[in-house]
């Protein structure tokens, strides 16, 4: 795999992002004794602060946003389409859904900040989620078109949330407020545990995608020429819907549903001239991905402002000036 | 071998059930003895390259990457060398550093037939593969399909632009497609012609 220049830029941008993050909080700590709270030395809470909540909080955001990115890659691939992005499996809605029984159906929704445990909240997401792509795998077969499967999740999706609505309606207000705080996005929910369960999950995707970058590349050319190009349909389709379904229900269990990230970032890699072969686009998307969510995190932590909110704020403008400015990339994405 | 009939008689479906894409009905496919549709997805595409009328769209590779990842398809090293050359013989050289997503639909279409060419030393299907394209267009592709054929790869075309056909002159068999009730498929002699062709297909055989 050839180097990219934009890899050595990407990772100087996330090693400032990582420092720029580990030394400043709502902790009014000096930098002396962060520094010695890293080092081992220190106090106790400078000790805490900085190893059980800034830095799994930074490790969080990196993991979440790289995983993220790659699945909203693979799903646009996958579908052919630019306005795909994890959220159209359903998968996360799924474990929203699955979130929303657990914090408004009964038990509480104690804070779990710094522990990552699996808490009966995470428990619900993954059931939630898992549920979904359980969902999705069963009708895969039967549908012809990867349109007809995109709408199938984007209505799972629309159900999800349904029931999550009903369920808000009859929530009582302490419940209520935790739910939707939890639905505004937040890295700072995740421990070590969390971190570790990610990064188990995001390296063998990554090596998935590095290893399958063939076959997705000739997939962009069509299905009838990727299946005579020798791409196994089934293979393809199954890895790719079942890693980015993974990934996402992960991000959600832990840092609530995270808007943007999987959808943008691929474009925000192509509109930087990173186009063209998966083996070219695969570590520029996930750096992207990793460096977006520890500079969100650090917005958050600065302003205040919730994640999702950081995100779309910026993001979405962001956006509009590259489809609005490069309307060309766009112009010859027609729907297969 | 050209294939041809009115719409809605069947060639698409013949030349997808050829390249594996279809399961036949009854009966089975084989090349070389072996039959298509049980074969390995990796397997066919060595034994055979396929190129649909609809040319790809919405793809950022370039020219460059798609006959690297046809010659891998074919089971052939990945040089250098094999890359310019197979570019060089399909006159799409010009073009090597270009996104498909930027070329015209007739540019793009050819890219796939010279991608077909170096995937496929054999055999090559082509379903209508001038559908969208212009005089000029239909041309190069008749071109480059005679250019196959002295190369001794075996090409099974599916068309209705018999004009096309006629001017190229290379069409060694052919096969007539027509519905069940006006007596199904035809596979006539050697020494037929487009003419005769023609005129069977309006109904006046």
């Amino acid at each position: 795999m050839k180097a990219h220049w934009s890899l050595p830029l990407l990772g100087a941008a996330m090693l400032v992002l990582f420092v720029v993050g580990l030394f400043s909080g709502p902790a009014h700590l000096e930098w002396s004794e962060e520094w010695a709270a890293l080092q081992g030395r220190g106090g106790e809470t400078a000790g805490t602060i900085m190893w059980q909540l800034r830095l799994p909080r930074l490790v969080t955001a990196a993991l979440s946003g790289a995983a993220l990115g790659l699945a909203g890659l693979l799903m646009q691939t996958f579908f052919r389409n630019p306005l795909a992005g994890p959220g159209v499996l359903g998968v996360s809605s799924g474990a929203t859904l699955g979130v929303a029984l657990v914090a408004l159906g009964g038990a509480s929704m104690g804070s779990v900040s710094g522990t990552g445990e699996l808490g009966p909240q995470v428990v619900g997401a993954l059931i939630g989620g898992g549920a979904v792509m359980a969902l999705l795998g069963l009708v895969m077969g039967r549908f012809r078109s990867r349109t007809a499967l995109l709408i199938f999740g984007l209505m799972v999706g629309y159900l999800a949330g349904a029931l999550v609505t009903v369920l808000q309606a009859g929530a009582e207000a302490g419940a209520l407020q935790a739910f939707v705080h939890w639905g505004m996005g937040s890295f700072a929910h995740a421990g070590w545990a969390s971190c570790t369960i990610m990064l188990c999950a995001l390296t063998p995707a990554i090596f998935w995608s590095w290893k399958a970058s063939n076959s997705l590349d000739m997939w962009t050319m069509g299905a009838l020429t990727a299946k005579t190009m020798g791409v196994d349909e089934r293979t393809l389709s199954w890895s790719a819907l079942g890693t980015a379904g993974i990934l996402a229900a992960l991000v959600t269990a832990w840092c609530g549903p995270v808007a943007f990230l999987g959808l943008a970032t691929p474009h925000l890699v192509r509109a930087a001239g990173v186009r063209g072969r998966h083996s070219t686009m695969l570590w520029p998307v996930v750096l992207t991905g990793a460096t977006v969510a520890l500079l969100a995190d650090l917005v958050v932590r600065l302003a205040g402002v919730p994640l999702n909110a950081v995100l779309s704020l910026v993001g979405a403008p962001v956006v509009l000036m590259l489809i609005v400015g490069r309307g060309r990339i766009f112009s010859k994405f027609r729907a297969q | 071998m050209v294939v041809v009939g009115r719409n809605g008689t069947g060639k698409s479906t013949l030349l997808k059930t050829l390249a594996g894409l279809l399961p036949p009905k009854s009966g089975s496919v084989n090349l070389g003895g072996a039959s298509v549709e049980a074969m390995r997805p990796r397997q066919r595409a060595r034994r055979l390259a396929f190129v649909s009328s609809t040319p790809p769209r919405g793809t950022a590779l370039t020219v460059r990457d798609v006959m690297e990842l046809a010659l891998e398809a074919g089971g052939h090293p990945v040089e250098a060398i094999r890359v310019d050359q197979a570019m060089q013989s399909g006159g799409v050289d010009q073009w090597a550093q270009m996104a498909l997503d930027t070329l015209s639909d007739g540019m793009a279409q050819r890219v796939m037939l010279a991608r077909a060419a170096a995937q496929s030393d054999s055999l090559i299907l082509l379903d209508e593969p001038t559908a969208f394209l212009d005089v000029v267009g239909r041309q190069e592709v008749m071109a480059d399909v005679g250019q196959w054929r002295e190369a001794g790869k075996t090409v099974v075309l599916a068309t209705h632009d018999l004009d096309a056909v006629h001017e190229s002159g290379w069409a060694d068999r052919w096969m007539v497609m027509r519905p069940p009730s006006e007596g199904g498929a035809f596979l006539p002699e050697e020494a037929f012609t487009s003419d005769a062709a023609k005129a069977l297909l309006m109904g006046k055989d």
